[in-house]
């Protein structure tokens, strides 16, 4: 079992340190600016200089598209499983399978029919 | 059949920096052939046929001022890229490229880590991989950034539950959810890009959206967003942006060839399976063409267009896609 993971292990230390090389890299290697202006460090706004951005508020749906992708992703969790072993299963899984499906699309209905599925 | 770890650890290496060469000459294949089908050239200055612009490239990156917005928040800023690239660069090891060789007395597998959870781990990196796009853009402080990475962050959650979706027909019709085992299981039948015709397509459009390529490409949009979460990002630590972006491109196109397009078979023989890498390196580069041509010829989608399109025609679809396949499995049993 822990075999199958230690190559993965050894893979994703190459992984971890070749962006990292390169960060420090781009450190080492590049070019200092002969001198520093207050200017050069503010936020690009095509020129225009405002405040720092830290109390800005955001349209709703971004958060109505986060809490229906923990509702969907939670589908595919529960679902994973089912479709491995859904060959020794047979009609008792399908069953499992198409009632799991019923009740989210009740959800499904609920949620398009209140409108969350609209980007406003 | 396992490997002594040193077979792992060369092997490793050499499919990890194999992996980064595919990823520089990507970014050419795709100046050239967007130039040549918008009837120019493309770089054609650095070697012959432009063929050292990447190596160019990669010189000027890192010899470019690491800038440092006086607002950022230091350790993120910096970190964010390199989440990005590592979880991009990472989900490419459970790729199945090869059956296996007897080499003198060792058995090397055709796969860098066969673990039993393969397919899982490639969607589990992807969603890591999505904290580097949303923090380096929180970040930078910026206008731009931030919108830019919510943006993101939103397009590719929701486009992310189609994908997963897509690959249940493909995960019900060969009972496993390790890559190798599904390769394995489309020697002697049917590729599974036939019976899983809708599979496929959602899974292709999902995987435009999932690495936001064009026509898909909201949070990049220049003309709104200057450059979405990287605005603030230059040198070396865009680069790693930019390597994300492709590395995710090429493993997407390997999961593809690996789930729906027989992995690394050649169609229809069995003789010549010895030279899977080869076959794989092929269809890759199709499948990267296919991208490549996509933007060359789709206008951007509308940001409420794209939501819609993921949530009201995809997510449906995907799923009847899943709930037919098991349907027809069971019945065939």
């Amino acid at each position: 079992m822990l075999d199958n993971w230690l190559p993965f292990l050894i893979y994703g230390l190459f992984a971890a340190a070749i962006p990292t090389s390169m960060i420090v890299m781009s450190f080492v290697f590049a070019t200092r600016p002969k001198r520093r202006t207050r200017a050069r460090g503010i936020p690009f706004e095509s020129g225009v200089s405002t405040g720092p951005l830290r109390r800005q508020r955001f349209t709703i749906s971004f958060y109505l598209t986060a809490m229906l992708f923990i509702v969907f992703d939670i589908e595919i969790v529960f679902l994973y499983p089912l479709g491995v072993v859904l060959h020794q299963l047979a009609w008792f899984g399908f069953a499992e399978f198409a009632f799991f499906l019923l009740i989210l699309l009740i959800a499904y209905v609920y949620v398009w029919r209140k409108g969350a599925l609209e980007w406003q | 059949m396992s490997e002594p770890w040193w077979i792992s650890a060369i092997k490793g290496f050499v499919i990890i920096n194999i992996v980064l060469l595919t990823f520089a000459y990507t970014t050419l294949l795709e100046r050239k052939a967007l130039g040549r089908m918008q009837l120019r050239y493309g770089p054609n200055r650095a070697g012959p046929y432009g063929l050292l612009q990447p190596i160019a490239d990669l010189v000027k990156l890192v010899r470019k001022e690491s800038f440092f917005p006086t607002a950022a928040i230091d350790i993120p800023y910096i970190l964010a890229p390199v989440v990005s690239a590592f979880t991009a660069l990472a989900a490419f090891a459970v790729i199945p490229f090869g059956n296996g060789w007897n080499i003198w007395r060792y058995h090397v597998n055709g796969v860098v880590a066969n673990v039993p959870i393969s397919l899982i781990l490639v969607f589990a990196l992807g969603s890591i991989g999505i904290y580097g796009f949303i923090v380096g853009g929180w970040a930078s402080e910026s206008k731009y950034s931030l919108l830019g990475s919510m943006r993101t962050c939103a397009q590719l959650v929701s486009y992310e539950v189609s994908l997963a979706l897509s690959v249940l027909g493909v995960v019900i019709t060969a009972g496993s959810l390790s890559l190798v085992d599904i390769v394995h299981n489309q020697a002697h039948s049917l590729w599974y890009v036939v019976p899983q015709a809708v599979g496929f397509l959602v899974f292709l459009i999902s995987g435009v959206a999932e690495t936001s390529r064009a026509p898909f490409d909201l949070p990049e949009a220049e003309q709104e967003l200057v450059a979405g979460y990287h605005t603030e990002y230059s040198g070396m630590r865009w680069g790693l942006f930019q390597m994300a972006e492709y590395v995710n491109m090429i493993t997407l196109s390997g999961l593809a060839i690996t789930l729906f397009l027989g992995g690394w078979h050649f169609p229809f023989a069995h003789g010549v399976d010895f030279l899977g890498p080869l076959w794989f390196f092929l269809k890759l580069l199709a499948l990267l063409f296919v991208f490549i041509w996509l933007r060359a010829t789709l206008p951007r989608l509308r940001y409420d267009q794209l939501m819609s399109f993921g949530w009201k025609i995809l997510l449906p679809v995907a799923t009847v896609n899943a709930l037919i396949t098991a349907l027809v499995v069971v019945w065939a049993n």
